[in-house]
C-alpha cells in the first residue's frame, strides 16, 4: 500500500440530488501498473476518476497521489499536487487552433509558473521536451500543425502527450477511447500499456469495453453500484464475474 | 419526387395531421380579422405620425429647388473636408479598440462559465446593459457637456457603447465555448491565468477579430452622426453646412459619407473573411 502512487480509501460520494455514487470504494495502483476499472453507467467510475484527479471532493473517504493527500487541498496547493497525476479525457480537449506542439507544451506550465507564461507564451526551454514527448506518441512530424487538423486518434494521442509533458507520476484516463474507431482505440491502449511499463507511472484507466481490459490491462478493477467487486490480474477474472457487473443495470 | 410507382397504386392510410393545423384550411372569418388587424395597426401609425401626402405634394417644388442648389457638388471644399473625415474613420477606430479592450475582461466577468463570482457577474452584466442600452448619441450628448465640443466626447461615446454592444456578444461566444480545454489545463496544475490566457483566448480570438471588424464599420456609420450633437467629425461638418444653406457642400459631404459607409463595410467584410 505504501509504494501506490494512486491510492483511494473508502470513498462514499453523495451528490446534491441524493444520489449515491460511491459507496466505500478503495484501490491501489502501483507503478508500472496499468490499472483498468470496469463497470455499467452509473457504477460510479467516473465519479471515482474524478475523485482521484482531485475536480471533486467525495462526501467520505481519502484518495492519495504519490503520498499526497489530493481530497484535502484547495487553491494553490492543490494546482500543486495535482501536478503529480496527468489526465486524459474521452475527448482530446485540445486547443484546435494552436500547433499540436504548443498543446503539448501548455502541459508543463504547472511548472513554469511567471510572468510570460501568465500571458500566454510558452516556455521555450521544453521544447526539446514536448518534441520527446510527441515521438513518444508517434506524432513528431505533426508538430507545427494545427491540432484541429488532426483525426480523432491523433488527437487522443496529443493529448496523452500533453499529459506526458507535465511529467506525471500517474496517469488518470476517462474513457479515452469512447470515441475511437478500433484501429485507433488499439493505438490508443497499447500506448497507455506502454506508459505504465515504460515510464514506470501509474495508471488508471476507466473503460466500458470488458474485451479491451481483457487484453491490455495488468489488473481489472471491478465496479458496480459504487462498490469494488473484484480487483484481479485479467486472467483471474471470469467472464460470469464481469457480467455480473451489467446485470440489472439499465444501459 | 422523383419515384414513380409503377403496378395498381396502393392507397395505404396516411396519418392525417390535424386540420386546424393547416394554415391553407383555416377558415375566411380568421384571415379577414387578420387583415383588419393589421390595417388598423399599419392606419394609427399614419395617424400618430400625422402623415399628410399632400404636404409632400406641395412641398415638391421646395425639394426640387434645394436638389438644383445642391448641384453640382462643391469638390473645391474636398481637401479642407478630408480633415473631418479622416476624424469620423478616427473616432470609429479610437471607439472600437477601446471598446474591445474594457469590452474582452468585462466579458469575461459576465459570462457563467468563466466569471471567478456571481457578484461579480451580475455586476459585469448591469454594467453592459447600461453601456448598451443608452444610445450613443445620447452618450455623445453626455460627454460633450462634460469635456466639451470636439472628436473626443464622440470617441468616448463610441467607446461606451461599443462595451455595451462588443460586451454582450462577447459573453455569448465565451459561454459557448469548448470548455474541455480548460478542464485539461486546470488538471495540469496550471494557474488561473496561465489557463485563461493558454486556452480561453485562443479559442475565442477569432470570434473577438471577427466581432471587433464588425463593430468598427457600425462605429463608422455612428461616429457620422454624432457630429451632428457637437461630436466633430464629417457629421458636425454637414450640421454646419445645412445651417448656412451651403447645399452645394452638403452634397459633397454625403458623397464622402457614401463612400465611407460603403468603404468600412467591405474592407470589415474582406477581413472578416480571411480571419474565419
Amino acid at each position: 500500500m505504501s509504494d501506490a502512487l494512486i491510492e483511494a480509501h473508502g470513498l462514499f460520494m453523495r451528490y446534491p440530488t441524493g444520489w449515491l455514487a460511491l459507496e466505500g470504494a478503495s484501490l491501489a495502483v502501483r507503478p508500472g501498473e496499468f490499472a483498468v476499472v470496469l463497470g455499467a453507467n452509473g457504477s460510479g467510475k467516473s465519479t471515482l476518476l474524478r475523485i482521484v484527479a482531485g475536480i471533486i471532493k467525495p462526501t467520505e473517504g481519502t484518495a492519495r497521489i504519490a503520498g499526497q493527500e489530493i481530497t484535502r487541498l484547495t487553491g494553490r496547493a492543490l494546482a500543486d499536487a495535482r501536478m503529480a497525476v496527468g489526465m486524459v479525457f474521452q475527448h482530446a480537449n485540445l486547443v484546435k487552433r494552436r500547433s499540436v506542439l504548443a498543446n503539448v507544451l501548455c502541459g508543463t506550465l504547472g511548472r513554469h509558473r511567471n510572468l510570460a507564461t501568465a500571458l500566454g507564451m510558452l516556455p521555450k526551454q521544453e521544447i526539446p521536451h514536448g518534441m520527446h514527448c510527441l515521438a513518444n506518441v508517434g506524432l513528431q512530424e505533426f508538430a507545427a500543425q494545427r491540432a484541429g487538423t488532426l483525426s480523432g486518434g491523433q488527437a487522443q494521442r496529443a493529448a496523452i502527450a500533453r499529459a506526458l509533458a507535465q511529467r506525471p507520476r500517474a496517469l488518470l484516463a476517462d474513457e479515452p477511447v469512447a470515441s475511437l474507431d478500433p484501429e485507433a482505440t488499439n493505438q490508443v491502449m497499447r500506448l497507455l500499456r506502454h506508459v505504465a511499463a515504460n515510464e514506470g507511472m501509474a495508471v488508471l484507466c476507466v473503460l466500458h469495453q470488458p474485451d479491451l481490459a481483457r487484453r491490455y490491462a495488468d489488473r481489472i478493477i471491478g465496479l458496480r453500484r459504487g462498490v469494488v467487486r473484484f480487483a484481479a490480474p485479467p486472467g483471474e477474472v471470469t467472464d460470469p464475474e464481469i457480467e455480473a457487473l451489467y446485470e440489472g443495470t439499465a444501459r | 419526387m422523383n419515384s414513380e410507382v409503377s403496378g395498381p397504386v396502393r392507397v395505404k392510410s396516411i396519418a392525417v395531421p390535424p386540420i386546424r393545423r393547416l394554415r391553407e384550411i383555416r377558415s375566411p372569418a380568421w384571415t379577414l380579422l387578420y387583415i383588419i388587424l393589421f390595417l388598423v395597426i399599419v392606419i394609427q401609425s399614419g395617424v400618430v405620425v400625422e402623415a399628410r401626402p399632400q404636404d409632400l405634394l406641395t412641398g415638391a417644388s421646395g425639394m426640387a429647388d434645394i436638389l438644383a442648389r445642391s448641384f453640382p457638388p462643391d469638390f473645391s471644399q474636398f481637401w479642407p473636408q478630408l480633415w473631418p473625415a479622416f476624424e469620423t474613420v478616427d473616432i470609429a477606430i479610437f471607439g472600437t479598440v477601446v471598446g474591445v479592450i474594457i469590452a474582452f475582461p468585462l466579458a469575461v466577468l459576465a459570462a457563467r462559465n468563466t466569471t471567478p463570482a456571481r457578484l461579480l457577474y451580475h455586476g459585469a452584466r448591469a454594467l453592459i446593459a447600461v453601456c448598451r442600452s443608452v444610445p450613443d448619441l445620447v452618450w455623445a450628448l453626455l460627454f460633450v457637456t462634460a469635456v466639451g465640443l470636439g472628436p473626443f466626447p464622440g470617441a468616448l461615446a463610441i467607446s461606451v457603447h461599443s462595451v455595451g454592444m462588443l460586451g454582450r456578444l462577447l459573453a455569448e461566444v465565451i459561454e459557448d465555448m469548448d470548455m474541455g480545454p480548460i478542464e485539461a489545463l486546470g488538471t495540469t496544475g496550471a494557474r488561473r491565468m496561465q489557463i485563461f490566457s493558454h486556452a480561453v483566448v485562443p479559442t475565442v480570438l477569432p470570434s473577438l477579430l471577427g466581432i471587433a471588424l464588425y463593430r468598427l464599420d457600425e462605429n463608422i456609420r455612428s461616429s457620422l452622426i454624432l457630429g451632428f450633437v457637437g461630436a466633430g467629425g464629417i457629421g458636425f461638418q454637414l450640421l454646419s453646412a445645412m445651417n448656412l444653406f451651403q447645399y452645394r457642400t452638403v452634397s459633397l459631404l454625403l458623397i464622402m459619407m457614401f463612400v465611407l459607409v460603403i468603404g468600412a463595410e467591405r474592407l470589415s467584410a474582406a477581413l472578416r473573411k480571411r480571419i474565419a
